[in-house]
């Protein structure tokens, strides 16, 4: 009985650990914090394709001569996951490198900070107005920016 | 036969090859790339020649599928080989002289592209799409950092999402490959697990189809990369997003509930992808939402079943692939505000009137290309019964409206007399993306003049990979069975 419901807490594990990845990619602000989440939300889609091909009652999928005599896990989606893990880790660095310049050339890691400056400079560079939206407050903020706002 | 699978290795190699005999000889390094591609466009040639309209499957590394890999080549995926080449050489970085990097990560996009078009694995369409991720994030990196970034974080969460896919499918059925998944998939995914797998494979594949909720990063990469890069993303990895769609369509997900999301979804993204156009300010802008108007038509034109949707969507695909990098060269010259380009066209009438040709063309003026993919949209929607197909007609009708409109307020501007502040800027290099786009005009009218076998020869294309029997019986032939 038990074995079923580990599985079980793992299959939820897996989908939660997405959910909170996609959570954290759509409501962090912080560069960091978004890149932090896709690392927990591939980890997520890595346990649920190791769980796709695993059964408790079986041993690693290694032939240690003489053949196989027990039944064994699924070896392909442990292929498959490694392969997934070595993108993730690549398109990871590239994020950080990315990151790295971004902070380099706007001084920020807040994304809606970035936003702007980057929709700036993109205007100023076609010469069209700014985009505004129609809710934005006419006139001056009542407070102040900080200066070292999302450091 | 198995030479197809050169047009994969070649440019792969000749990838990291590029930037150490840049190092050594930089003449050799500049003619490396083109060599291997234009080498690469004969094989295909030859192997279109030699296959007779037969498709085929090569076994990689000798294991027979479904243990091993499998290449499945047929008309559809030997067509989107030589199309990648093709554009891949026609937006070679030319003029770039110093930097190797341009023509490494050019060559690393059309191998795996060309691998993406010719596999038969479901995970290894995985990887190829993630080599073409990371190869669009370096070009358009090199231009529009700040602006990849979004794309590569969008790009990271589509590939999140196509795992979850996978490995639903994979829970489901026990293999990846496309030919004994068509046979498994009736019973196993014709499930609500099986729709939810493919909602999530088509919303992380969408990413890079420009598909309507995942396509928040297409303004800014198309804005702010060079008009190269653009021409290939919108161009190219687009249609290819939109082939791996198609695949997984005919050849696993045949419930009627996975047309209709696509088909909701392709609205939306069309309707306001051209309302977004209307509204832009400055020409790559303009070009960038008109793009995800245009696949959210590719996207309806896909989920109309049968044969049908399939000849009216690669129609439009092609269609686009032809003129979009066009316009996006042609934007090159005219970058900027929309109002800068007053008399623009008085300036540079080649321009101009090449412009005028894309757009008609784009709109669907009735001689033009665009019209016949248009009208076989039309009568493909018309034909459904379902209420939805019918606001679909209404709403593509409604989205060319649109499109007209905005594609006409710059070609008035281009031909009106220029006021005492508005001066084109001719940048130095125009010449290079002017004969590009003279090519492209000049395939653009030929297929106008040959449209009668042009429609009959995609129209067997289409039949031939509407088949999910013949993918099978190709992958797995009877005598290998009994």
């Amino acid at each position: 009985m038990m074995p079923i419901e580990i599985g079980a807490v793992l299959y939820v594990g897996a989908i939660g650990l997405v959910v909170i990845g996609i959570a954290g990619i759509v409501l962090s602000h912080h560069l960091f914090r978004i890149i932090l989440a896709l690392v927990i939300a591939e980890a997520g889609a890595n346990l649920l394709l190791v769980l796709s091909g695993f059964r408790w009652d079986a041993i690693a999928p290694i032939i240690t001569g003489g053949g196989a005599t027990q039944t064994m896990v699924d070896p392909v989606p442990q292929a498959m996951v490694l392969t997934s893990i070595v993108i993730g880790v690549g398109v990871q660095a590239l994020a950080l490198s990315l990151t790295l310049r971004a902070y380099g050339a706007y001084k920020t890691l807040d994304i809606r900070e970035l936003q702007r400056r980057m929709s700036a400079d993109l205007a100023g560079e076609a010469g069209t107005p700014l985009p505004q939206s129609l809710e934005e407050p006419v006139g001056g903020r009542p407070l102040p920016a900080a200066e070292g706002d999302g450091r | 036969m198995n030479t197809i699978v050169l047009t994969v290795v070649l440019p792969l190699l000749a990838a990291f090859v590029v930037p150490v005999l840049c190092r050594v000889s930089p003449l050799l390094g500049r003619l490396l790339g083109p060599l291997t591609l234009a080498y690469a466009i004969l094989l295909t040639l030859q192997v279109w020649l030699g296959m007779e309209g037969k498709p085929f499957s090569i076994a990689l590394g000798g294991f027979q599928p479904p243990l091993g890999i499998n290449f499945y080549v047929d008309r559809l995926s030997l067509l989107f080989t030589f199309l990648t080449l093709v554009t891949s050489l026609l937006l070679w970085p030319w003029r770039n002289e110093t930097e190797p990097r341009q023509y490494a990560l050019t060559l690393l996009l059309a191998a795996s592209a060309c691998g993406l078009a010719l596999s038969g694995d479901l995970f290894n369409i995985y990887v190829f799409y993630e080599l073409i991720s990371v190869a669009s994030f370096g070009l358009a990196a090199g231009a529009a950092f700040a602006a990849s970034l979004r794309y590569l974080i969008l790009s990271g969460l589509g590939s999140v999402l196509v795992l979850c896919g996978i490995a639903i499918v994979y829970l489901q059925t026990g293999t990846l490959n496309l030919a004994q998944l068509s046979q498994l998939a009736p019973e196993t995914l014709n499930t609500p697990l099986g729709m939810s797998a493919f909602a999530l494979i088509l919303l992380g594949v969408g990413v890079k189809g420009e598909l309507f909720p995942v396509n928040s990063w297409v303004p800014e990469v198309y804005a702010a990369a060079s008009s190269r890069v653009s021409g290939l993303l919108a161009g190219l990895v687009s249609k290819l997003a939109v082939l791996v769609i198609v695949r997984l369509l005919v050849l696993l997900f045949q419930q009627e509930s996975a047309l209709q999301l696509m088909l909701i979804l392709g609205l939306l993204g069309a309707i306001s992808g051209e309302l977004a156009a209307w509204r832009a300010k400055d020409m790559n802008r303009m070009l960038a939402f008109s793009s995800i108007g245009q696949l959210g038509v590719i996207f309806i034109a896909f989920s109309i079943p049968g044969e049908t949707g399939l000849f009216a969507g690669l129609a439009l695909s092609l269609h686009h692939l032809l003129v979009k990098p066009a316009l996006f060269l042609l934007a090159e010259r005219w970058r900027g505000s929309l109002m800068g380009l007053r008399g623009a066209g008085l300036a540079s009438p080649v321009a101009g009137g090449m412009f005028v040709l894309l757009a008609l063309s784009l709109v669907g003026m009735p001689p033009l290309p665009g019209f016949w993919a248009k009208f076989l949209l039309f009568t493909g929607l018309a034909a459904q019964q379902s209420v939805i197909y019918q606001v679909a007609l209404g709403v593509v009708l409604l989205s060319i409206v649109i499109e007209a409109n905005y594609l006409f307020r710059v070609v008035m501007n281009l031909f009106q007399p220029a006021g005492d502040n508005s001066v084109a800027v001719i940048t130095d290099h125009g010449w290079l993306n002017l004969g590009t786009t003279f090519l492209l005009s000049a395939l653009l009218i030929a297929g106008m003049l040959f449209m009668g076998p042009l429609g009959a020869w995609l129209e067997g294309v289409a039949i031939q990979a509407a088949d999910p029997v013949l993918y099978f019986d190709t992958v797995f032939p009877v005598s290998a069975i009994h």
